[in-house]
This record gives structure tokens, sequence and C-alpha cells, in this order.
């Protein structure tokens, strides 16, 4: 029987009449339908491994390892689609001076939930990349957590969604800084239409040690729906003197120059929200540096608005 | 060796000094039905407001603790006395106020400050106010500022009911439900429609009474088309017992009426500061906050904008200093319900020796505020690595025609500035002290003079150290 389980918890709670500190969804571990573990591992050249992330009906779940050994490069890219409930985890580890570059994207059935749990552990000099597309389709519930436990560790994270209709999108990034010179990007862009609800939280927490460290965050939130809603909680949590933090948020409309900018060229408004929507999933799927992932998200975006019409 | 620039804390000298406790009356200490009632026939309460105590209660205990912010551990209400009467009657003359009293205020320079630069004080000492008076030309104007006991029996009564509690409910938080319950003195504050209060009027709140609980009420509600600026004040000397401030503030702006709130808390630092502000904004009506945040152990602040009427707007400027020992969770809270509403709020936190602050916002956009406009901007400052700064915004936004910005910084203090202005022939130590200095300017420039200069002889921002 399914129970209602609490995921996607803020680091430090806030007020409760916000509905931020955590999401509640409905959960049955009993039945949930094991999926296996896949294991991958770097090389030295740098390698690229594609996995479909497959959801049944009812629920389900997997689990990943990935490992970059010292000074070698992995990429490796999830495509979450299907049916049902499905859960992942995730659990990278780079060693020093080592690169990975996890590339998620999210177009489960209209219906389905997918929920990916990432963790991360960075020594020194090495550099994760995360990057997260959702594609308007399923609810989405994303929790990552990332140490920077090296000196020179960093991170970089883009993050590009559309939602719409009825669907939830419910993130949760934590970046902890425990290494000296270490540094966090977080970039969080999407537009929301209909009645698509989504929060997003992203936190950087600067541990006691981790001088030197920079952490930058910024989301761009595009409200293209009467009924939407935007939640947006971005921390920085600080317990060291000598660092940097940094966030930015802008939510709302297209701004009237912008406007002006399309429309001047002939462009109505209608046209112009669809192609800057487009635009803040586009932007990331091109980062991504696989053709064949980076059609195929462009391709379901298409195909999604075509599907509107 | 290089040693750091060290940033002092708060000078308390003048505000540890602790009166002879020579209290007329002091409730027992808890908090029972008994002692509610028995507070409540202490202050001759109407029947309605007799009642009220006693749900109040009820809601108390039926409420937990909440589940976020600093710890209250410290706070053991069965410890704490709800209320302590001075030895003496409220007056409107200095010279009837008892010499102990009148010399506590005089250090903290009321007095003075009347005579100079205000339209009205109220001056209040443990649980009731000792002193009130209003200038004669602002009473002619029928400019109503009284305490609170005298509001509720007097003619301003059906106001008080109408308006007491109705925008903080006792349901809102448990220790909304705590004031609901035991609350005493406070001031009342009402402005005809249309009329301009040209200079500020200011309640005093002196906690003196160790183990003993501070829970004032100010009600304020400036009519249509009028002006006010409203400052207050709180201190305390330090004793090693929990003592607990739990007021609430009440503000009423009607429509095209305008009200500056300013607050300087320099509360002991054994002090729990669990107090309750609000607002309730109309049509084309302006709230301004100006808060500095100094003194107590835990401090929970969060001014609260209700932008109801369209065009309302809101600003809060707030400064929050902790040093060692202190746990200041402060910031600001506003919904925006109306058309074309706007708000921005503007912090600075400095946390040093240990101390913990915390910048908590929410900005609520509702579905039908269109044309909504919100920026925040906090930025704070950390002085050494055994401190915390943490910053904890949210906002919650319903409608697409809406535009909201946030930034916020943490950070040391730079280095190219302090490089910047040692090009110009400025010690290390003094470009230091200048910076930390213009970090909270942002308040002290919203303060009339003489309260600026108490801010910044508050935070005594004194720089030593030996460079090279």
């Amino acid at each position: 029987m399914s129970k209602t389980i609490k995921i996607n918890e803020l680091p430090v709670r806030t007020w409760n009449f916000l509905g931020v500190n955590d999401a509640e969804i409905a959960w049955d571990a009993d039945k949930a339908v094991d999926l296996g573990t896949e294991e991958f591992a770097s090389a030295k050249d740098g390698v690229c491994h594609r996995m479909v992330m497959s959801g049944k009906e009812g629920f389900s779940r997997k689990d990943v390892h990935a490992v970059a050994h010292a000074g070698e490069a992995l990429t490796l890219i999830q495509w979450f689609e299907g049916e049902g409930h499905l859960a992942a985890e995730t659990h990278l580890t780079l060693e020093k001076d080592a690169t990975l570059r996890l590339v998620q994207v999210f177009s489960a059935n209209e219906g389905a939930l997918s929920r990916s749990k990432v963790t991360g552990t960075c020594d020194e000099n090495a550099r994760l990349e995360l990057i997260q597309v959702m594609l308007g389709k399923g609810d989405t519930y994303v929790d990552s957590h990332v140490d920077l436990n090296g000196k020179g560790a960093s991170i970089q994270t883009d993050i590009g969604y559309l939602a719409q209709h009825h669907q939830t999108l419910d993130m949760n990034l934590s970046v902890n800084h425990f290494g000296k010179k270490t540094e966090c990007s977080i970039n969080a862009a999407g537009a929301l239409k209909d009645g698509a609800v989504k929060i997003f939280r992203g936190t950087i927490d600067f541990k006691q040690g981790s001088s030197d460290s920079v952490g930058n965050e910024k989301e761009t939130v595009l409200m293209l729906g009467d009924d939407v809603v935007n939640k947006t909680v971005p921390l920085i949590l600080c317990a060291e003197e000598n660092v940097v933090g940094n966030h930015g948020a802008s939510i709302g409309e297209m701004d009237d120059a912008t406007l002006f900018y399309f429309e001047s060229r002939g462009i109505d408004r209608a046209t112009a929200e669809k192609i800057l929507a487009r635009a803040s999933v586009e932007r990331v799927a091109r980062t991504i540096g696989d053709v064949e992932t980076e059609q195929a998200i462009l391709n379901e975006l298409y195909e999604g608005e075509e599907h509107d019409l | 060796m290089k040693e750091k620039s060290y940033v002092d804390d708060i000078d308390r000298s003048v505000y540890d000094i602790r009166d002879e406790e020579k209290d007329a009356y002091r409730l027992e200490e808890g908090l029972t039905p008994a002692i509610v009632d028995k507070l409540s026939k202490e202050k001759n309460d109407p029947v309605w407001m007799q009642q009220f105590r006693l749900q109040s209660l009820q809601i108390y205990n039926e409420m937990k603790i909440p589940d976020w912010g600093p710890s209250i551990e410290g706070l053991d209400m069965a410890h704490i006395a709800t209320y302590v009467r001075p030895n003496t009657k409220m007056q409107n003359d200095w010279k009837n106020v008892p010499q102990d009293i009148k010399d506590t205020f005089e250090r903290l320079g009321i007095p003075e400050a009347e005579r100079k630069s205000l339209a009205g004080v109220g001056a209040q000492y443990d649980s009731e106010l000792v002193y009130h008076n209003v200038r004669e030309e602002v009473a002619a104007q029928g400019v109503v500022y009284t305490d609170m006991e005298s509001a509720l029996h007097g003619e301003y009564a059906d106001m008080v009911k109408k308006y007491f509690m109705k925008l903080v409910t006792p349901r809102d938080h448990k220790f909304a439900a705590l004031h609901g319950a035991v609350w005493s003195g406070g001031s009342f504050v009402y402005v005809p429609k249309g009329v301009q209060v040209e200079i500020p009027l200011q309640s005093y709140f002196r906690l003196n009474a160790k183990g003993a609980g501070q829970f004032e009420h100010t009600l304020i509600i400036v009519d249509e088309g009028a002006s006010l600026h409203f400052i207050e004040g709180c201190s305390a000397p330090k004793y090693n017992v929990a003592n607990l401030h739990a007021g609430c503030v009440e503000l009423y702006v009607k429509k095209n009426a305008k009200l500056r709130y300013s607050t300087i808390e320099n509360w002991s630092k054994n002090m729990y500061n669990l107090n309750t502000k609000r607002a309730l904004v109309e049509e084309n009506g302006v709230i301004e906050w100006v808060s500095g945040s100094f003194g107590s152990h835990v401090g929970c602040l969060y001014p609260m904008s209700v932008l109801k009427g369209d065009n309302a707007r809101m600003e809060f400027t707030g400064v929050t200093f902790a040093g060692a020992g202190q746990n200041l969770d402060t910031g600001a809270k506003v919904v925006h319900v109306g058309r074309n509403t706007s708000s921005y709020m503007n912090t600075r936190s400095i946390s040093k020796s240990g101390g913990i602050s915390t910048f908590r916002s929410s900005v609520v956009v509702q579905k039908g505020a269109s044309g909504a406009k919100s920026a925040v901007n906090c930025q704070s400052l950390m002085l050494d690595s055994i401190s915390r700064s943490d910053t904890i915004p949210a906002m919650d936004i319903r409608t697409r025609d809406a535009a909201v910005g946030h930034e916020a910084k943490i950070g040391a203090i730079s280095n190219e500035a302090v490089f910047y202005l040692m090009s110009r022939g400025m010690s290390e130590e003094d470009a230091r002290a200048l910076i930390v200095s213009g970090f909270a300017d942002n308040v002290s420039k919203e303060l009339p003079l003489e309260y600026a200069v108490e801010m910044n002889n508050l935070i005594r921002l004194e720089m030593k150290g030996s460079i090279g």
C-alpha cells in the first residue's frame, strides 16, 4: 500500500505556510519493481554512456553508480521516460582531477512520475557538470546533493525546463563546499505555462574551512500562464569568512523591451512567448555536447508544440 | 605577525544598569488559566478581553513550537513571570516618575529626545507604561496617542475591540497566542483623516525585572490621507536567566495614508525576542519599516506587510548585528494582494565572534495581484570564521503579470576596497573601519539624525589592530 513520503527536503527549514520545506508524494516501497543497478566508469580519453531510465506501470526503482577515476573523464546521459512511478538514484564519485558530466533528460509520459536523486563527491580539482532538462511531460522530482571535498573542486549546473498543463516540477539542489577554493555555479531557467507548478530550491552551503570558495546561483523564470505557480527558494548558508556567495532570481512575464524587439520584427506576442519558452530548454540542450541527445530533445520540443496546436 | 582587524562588540554598559526591583505587583511565574485570569482581573479587563485571553491560552497550549528557526530550548515558560507592575501609575510629567525609573530613561536619552525631536513619548517599564505624553499641538490635530489600557477602557474602546489582534490573530503562531493571553502595556495611536504628523512619536520599552516577560501591544491606525512616523526602542539589563519579549504590533494604513515604523532593538543577551509585527495597507497606502536589531540572545523578527489595496507600497530597510552568544533570525514578509502593488526589501547583516545572523524573507504574489513588483536585496558580512550568516529567502508567485527580483550576497571585507582606500592614504585599520561602518548605513540614513547617531554609537565599530 502506498504511503505519503517526504522528499526534496530543504537543508534549513523556513515558514511552513510557504509549502517549500519538502515535497510529499505517494510511494509504495514494498511493491516497487527493482530494475537493478548499473555501473559506469571513466576512461583516460573520456567516454560517453547513454542509458534509458524507463519507468514501468506501478512503482519501480533503479540504482546507478558512476566513477570518474583520477585524471579521467566520463559523460553519462540518462533519459527518463515511460509510465508509472520511477525512482532512480545516481551516485557519482569523482577522484582527483577527474571530470564527470551527468546529463538527465526528463520526458516521461503524461501522468507518470520521475524521481531522481543524485549524490556526488568531488576530490581535489575534480569537476562535475550537471545538466538537467525537463521537457514538459510527467511530474518530475529532482533531488541533487554534491559535496565539493577537495581543494579546487567545482560544479557547474545548468537546468532548463518547460512546465505545462498541470505538471509539477519539484527541484532541490544542494552544494556543500568543504574544500578550499571550491567553486559552484548554478544556473536555472525555464518557462511555466497553463497550470504548471514549479518549485526550485537551490542551496550553496559554505562549510567551515572552505576559504576562498565562490558560489553563484541564478534563476530566471518566465511566467506564461494565468494559473501557474512558481516557488523559488535560493539559500546561501555560510560558516566561513573568506568566501563569496551570490544569488539572484528574476521572475515574471516577458518584459516590454523584449516584446518590442519581437514585434518590431513582425513576431506577435504568442509566437514570441513560444520562442522564449523553447529557448530556455534549447539553451541547455546545446551545452550537452552529444548531437544525438540534443536532436532528440529538440524533436520532443517541437513535437510537443505541434500537439499543442 | 599580522593581527586581524577587530570589530568590537556593542558597548552595552548604559543598557546593563539594573534598577533595584521595587515592583508593586508581580504575578507568579508560569502560565495557567488561573494566572491568566488573575492578570485579567488585575487589569480590570472588559468581559470580551477576559474571554479573549483564555481562548488565546487554549490556542497556545494546542500549538506546537515552530519547527524552523533558531532553537528556543532555553526558554521555559514555567519560569517566566508574565506580569510585573512597577511601583507607580502612568504619569504625563517626568517629575512625577519615581527617581530610579526616571534616571534609567534619562540615561537612555528619552526625555531629552522628547524635548528635542518628538511629538509624543510613551515609556514602558516592565509591564506597564510609567510615562505618556503628547505635544498639545499634535493632540489639537486630533491625534490620539495613549496607552493601550486607557484606550481599551476609554472612548476608543470600540475601535480597540474592532482592530485588536484581528491582523495578527492568536492562531498565527504559538507566541502570538501567548501574547493574546498575557499582553499588557503598549500604545494606541490614531491619526485622523488627512492629518500629517510632522515629527515622530516614540514608544520606549524597558524590561528591568529578572525572569520576566514583556508583552506590550502596539495598535496604530493611520486614517485616509494621513501620515505618521513612529519610533520604537527597547532595552534591558542582562541577567543570567531567560527573559522573554513577545510583543505584537498591528498597523492599519488606510487609503492614501503613509506610515513609517522605525525600531532600534537592543534587548540584553539573555532575551528571547519573539515579536510579531504586521501592517495592512489599503489603496495607495505606504508602509515603511526601518529596523535595527542589535540585542537579544535569540531573536525572531519578520515584520509583515499585507498590500491589500491597489497601488499599495512597502519598503523594508534593516540591519542586524549578531555578536557572541546571539542568534538573530530577522527579515520581512510581504503579501501582494491588490493590483500594481510594490515592495522593496534592503537589508544588511553582520556576524562576528560566533554570532549567527539569518536573513529570512517571504514574498508572496497572489493570483489577482497583477502588475505586482517586488525587489529584495540582502547583503551579509562575515567578520570571522567562527560566526554564521545564512540567507533564506522564499518567493511564491502566482500571477504571470508580476516582476520579481532577488539579489543576495555573502562575503568578507573586500581586499580590493581596502586597497583602494589605502592607495588614497588611509591606513588599513581606518579603511576596514570605514567599510564596515558604511555597510550598515542603509538603515542609519533612514533614521532621524539623533537616532542615526544613537545607532552608530550602538554599533560602535571600533577597529583596532597592528598591521604588518
